[in-house]
């Protein structure tokens, strides 16, 4: 597994995304721009640049059927982007919302969208012909703090949150003159805005909510350390926690239905694999760069009592750098987004991209074994 | 000496690296705001619990966290009062100039002599480690600068004396 490509394309990215042939990447430099960048004979150059926002962007998502994009920001709005000619002509959506937007992701059969919001609640957005704009309705009073990330469910009525009062809740989205009920969803005759669970695993907030392929199995991080994993969404879910002893995780990505790259805070993704019993653990990182022997993290106490007894110290001064986090891997800050790169008809994530607050995209690949 | 000083800093660097994971987070009470919330402290779901590092009595550290801000604060040794005078001194010319720090807070949390604020925007700007490294050797030369300051202080006087004491001679 290697790092195929790395961009610096901006002295820090947010959100990234790339377009459904993935010859364009559109991403936020952290400001109230999207940058689009094309690949031009082997260069990317900025092919355009979408300004309307007037504060930050939070979340941009790129529909691969409809060739959409939607942004979502702190200043409370969200704009559907449609390429006309060489254009990108945006429509605003009334979110209704009164804080800032925070995530935003295309429903699977892309004639929806959610926005997940600082006001503590869920915006599902449906285009509306009649009026030619984008509507939303609202799943209010169920989060008790901001929504951090939203997931759909590949039968396009399930909707997954994660929020900073460390819950994750799964929502039913069923909208009238929208979804049908033959859908085959495995909850019928749900309303919309109806909470089918609600999770309570994290102690501390939680980031990155994800289905797998299949939508069997649903994975989201915590603050605390933690990777969550759930089987059987519906009145009795089956649920796994399981810790790790690095930094905190933001986001996470489902390569199969057993293998997920989860990645963060540490700036190294990381493998995490279910055996045959369906027991997730942690693999290994990606980036093969800890030159260190693990251990002497924690064995501070210890090195520094060896140290002395050789009449040396293990640190000298404050100036070295914490020997056990070796530096110059592919991401030097901490990674907030993990996108999977689909080849045309394959239903397999070979190739992934991260995006980090140092300014990189870096294209991964998986070896075939 | 020197080796339980080197602990102490050991546990507070690596408190600080699992603390310093920030975030983005717009405020959640007010509109188009972004505010450290470490400071607000209207929503207790966004803040961590604080975190204190004692050396003895006179010295310890209070790390407080929260998911987009982090606030350290640092009580420096005082053994006399002439140490006293001078660690307040010093530490209220540090706190005058504190853009010239970027991290440095204006007025240190009660309790404390010197409280450093650091936001998701540094976080973004700066390295993580270096940032680090800067409250560490920060926190090592505080007592290096005041110790010497403390002995200058008694070669003056001294000599002063001798000076002054030169014409009963």
């Amino acid at each position: 597994m290697a790092v195929v490509a790395t961009h610096q394309f901006a002295q820090c990215i947010t959100c990234h995304v790339w377009s459904p042939d993935q010859t364009m990447v559109a991403f936020c430099p952290n400001n109230n721009e999207v940058h689009i960048y094309k690949l031009i004979q082997d260069k990317w150059e900025r092919a355009h640049v979408l300004q309307k926002h007037d504060q930050l962007i939070s979340a941009i998502d790129w529909s691969s059927r409809t060739n959409k994009i939607v942004t979502a920001s702190h200043d409370r709005n969200s704009y559907v982007w449609n390429q006309e000619g060489a254009e990108w002509l945006p429509t605003l959506v009334i979110l209704r919302l009164n804080r800032a937007a925070l995530c935003v992701k295309w429903s699977s059969a892309e004639n929806k969208f959610a926005v997940g919001s600082g006001a503590k609640t869920v915006c599902v957005c449906y285009y509306e012909k009649d009026n030619d704009w984008w509507v939303s309705k609202l799943i209010r009073k169920k989060h008790s703090s901001s929504v951090t990330s939203v997931a759909w469910h590949p039968d396009n009525i399930l909707l997954a949150t994660t929020s900073t009062d460390g819950k994750c809740r799964i929502f039913s989205t069923f909208i009238k003159g929208v979804d049908t009920r033959d859908s085959g969803t495995s909850i019928p005759d749900s309303k919309f805005g109806e909470q089918i669970v609600q999770l309570d695993l994290s102690s501390t907030w939680a980031f990155g909510v994800k289905w797998s392929p299949s939508g069997n199995t649903l994975a989201y991080t915590g603050q605390s350390s933690m990777v969550y994993f759930v089987d059987d969404i519906g009145p009795s879910p089956v649920a796994q926690s399981v810790a790790f002893r690095d930094l905190p995780l933001r986001d996470v990505l489902f390569i199969s239905e057993r293998m997920v790259v989860a990645v963060g805070y540490d700036c190294n993704p990381m493998v995490f694999t279910a055996d045959e019993r369906g027991i997730w653990s942690f693999v290994r990182f990606l980036d093969e760069r800890k030159l260190a022997p693990s251990g002497s993290k924690y064995g501070s106490q210890f090195t520094e009592a060896f140290g002395k007894f050789y009449g040396q110290s293990k640190q000298m001064g404050s100036d070295t750098v914490d020997p056990t986090r070796a530096r110059g891997g592919a991401h030097e800050n901490c990674i907030t987004c993990i996108l999977p790169l689909r080849s045309e008809g394959v239903t397999v994530v070979k190739r992934f991209s991260t995006s980090g607050l140092d300014g990189r995209i870096v294209v991964w690949e998986l070896d075939s074994d | 000496m020197a080796n339980t000083l080197r602990l102490y800093l050991t546990c507070i660097r690596n408190t600080l690296d699992a603390a310093m994971c920030l975030q983005n987070f717009p405020c959640q009470e007010v509109e188009r705001h972004d505010k450290p919330e470490v400071e607000l402290k209207t929503c207790p779901e966004l803040l961590l619990n604080p975190v204190i590092i004692c050396r003895n009595e006179a010295e310890k550290c209070l790390i407080e966290t929260s998911i987009n801000s982090l606030r350290v604060s640092i009580k420096v040794r005082q053994a006399d009062e002439l140490e006293d005078i001078l660690t307040k001194k010093f530490l209220r010319f540090l706190s005058m100039r504190a853009e010239a720090f970027q991290v440095l807070r204006r007025k240190p949390v009660q309790g404390y002599d010197i409280s450093f604020l650091i936001t998701n925007y540094h976080c973004e700007d700066m390295q993580k480690h270096k940032l680090i490294d800067f409250i560490v050797q920060f926190m090592e030369d505080i007592e290096k600068e005041i110790s010497e300051l403390k002995m200058s202080m008694s070669t003056r006087g001294r000599l002063v004396a001798t000076e002054f004491l030169k014409q009963f001679v």
